[in-house]
């Protein structure tokens, strides 16, 4: 099934189509289900998690918009948000840095990415030129649902360092991304 | 003191709102902002389109069957049950939102339908319009210090049998703190003399699922469905 036939979809869906939404879980749950699973680790919330996505998405179908973003991505920023609302409300609130001193920053050369070639938007071309633990981090993060905590934990530093090295990460990605 | 979480760059908070790293309290900061201002929720957009590609990893697995169901059930047993359905309702809503969403918030909670709720000497109201980004939908919860209470104009929006919602302050720091269960149809929310005083202009509400009747450890256990700041209306 192609974007265009899912956006068709959740078009529809937004007008009230149940038969759409049907069809719709047919072709798009498993990866949902996928998608809450790995950043639960747990399947009894991932089912929880899943139901949440998928009444979400049928009370949010209008507000799609097939031009600013493909039809899965759009899925999968509903049952991303979910997964992580679901695990950061057991956390708490707020990030509690500790006073350890800040690590600095190993990357000698922040400029030395500058270099890269036209097809430098693509993601994984720019976070090719980022230090491959940075890089790490960024991908751990996004797809596990990792917070700042566990983060710094992963990668042995404090969690002010985490936050400064992720921050600077993504500035450069962004800077990359705009090239 | 760390420049590290300090640097303000709107770009760096938008890619770390997309990847997910940040505490509650700053996902529903960031998430009010998107509300708010079309330029940083274009930001946010823009990784989010970035990032996807990063979604390859993610490999499909089958939720167990019966999910559907569970969620039909929900969605359209829900439908059935008020009057009009919910899509009715919603659709009421949001035309209530873009129509005059002052209007109704002035009707349904000064219009004086209880006594002591004016009393200007307790200080002005203030009103929290409660949404989800990417939605109209929501409930406004209205705070007459003079009596003490939340005043809750319902959601569209009910959650399942054997679900409660639940109304939280989120503070600056630390964790949120529970004001208590919003009434099934609206209506009114008592909060006690300590909890009325952590309460301010500016504070930030949420509303989360939880069991039948609240939380049963204190903490928000179930997804933030709703967030929004209270402010002079």
């Amino acid at each position: 099934m192609n974007q265009d036939d899912l956006s068709g979809l959740i078009a529809h869906i937004a007008l009230g189509d149940r038969k759409a939404f049907s069809a719709l879980y047919a072709q798009t749950s498993a990866k949902l289900f996928g998608v809450s699973l790995r950043i639960l680790k747990d399947s009894a919330q991932a089912e929880d998690a899943v139901q949440e996505v998928y009444v979400r998405i049928w009370r949010r179908a209008g507000s799609f918009r097939a031009g600013q973003a493909s039809a899965m991505a759009w899925l999968v920023t509903i049952a991303r948000n979910q997964a992580i609302d679901m695990i950061r409300a057991r956390q708490p609130a707020t990030l509690e840095y500790d006073d350890a001193p800040e690590v600095a920053d190993p990357d000698p050369d922040p400029e030395a990415r500058a270099a890269l070639s036209g097809e430098a938007r693509r993601i994984q071309t720019c976070l090719g030129g980022l230090d491959s633990d940075k890089a790490a981090a960024v991908v751990e993060a996004y797809v596990e649902g990792l917070s700042y905590q566990e983060l710094a934990e992963k990668n042995g530093v404090p969690l002010n360092t985490m936050r400064t090295w992720l921050r600077r990460s993504l500035l450069k990605l962004r800077e990359c991304l705009n090239t | 003191m760390s420049p590290g979480p300090h640097i303000s760059d709107d770009n760096a908070l938008a890619g770390e709102y997309v990847l997910g790293v940040l505490p509650q309290a700053e996902r529903l900061q960031v998430e009010q902002r998107m509300l708010r201002e079309a330029d940083f929720a274009a930001l946010v957009a823009s990784w989010q389109a970035d990032l996807s590609s990063l979604d390859d990893a993610y490999s499909p697995q089958p939720p167990p069957p019966g999910v559907k169901a569970r969620i039909d059930a929900r969605l359209f047993a829900e439908a059935a049950k008020s009057q009009g359905g919910l899509w009715g309702s919603l659709m009421l809503w949001r035309g209530l939102a873009f129509a005059g969403f002052a209007a109704a918030v002035a009707l349904g909670v000064f219009g004086g339908n209880f006594p002591g709720s004016v009393d200007p000497a307790a200080g002005p109201a203030l009103v929290a319009e409660l949404g989800a980004p990417g939605s109209a939908v929501g409930l406004v919860a209205a705070l007459d210090p003079a009596s003490g209470a939340f005043t809750i104009t319902p959601a569209a929006f009910s959650p399942d049998d054997g679900k409660s919602l639940e109304l939280w302050l989120v503070p600056g720091e630390g964790v949120p703190v529970s004001l208590g269960l919003v009434p099934k149809d609206g209506g009114r929310l008592v909060l006690d003399r300590d909890l009325l005083s952590q309460i301010s202009d500016g504070a930030l509400l949420a509303v989360s699922i939880e069991p039948l009747g609240g939380s049963p450890t204190g903490a928000a256990t179930g997804p933030v469905v709703l967030s929004g700041a209270l402010g002079q209306k």
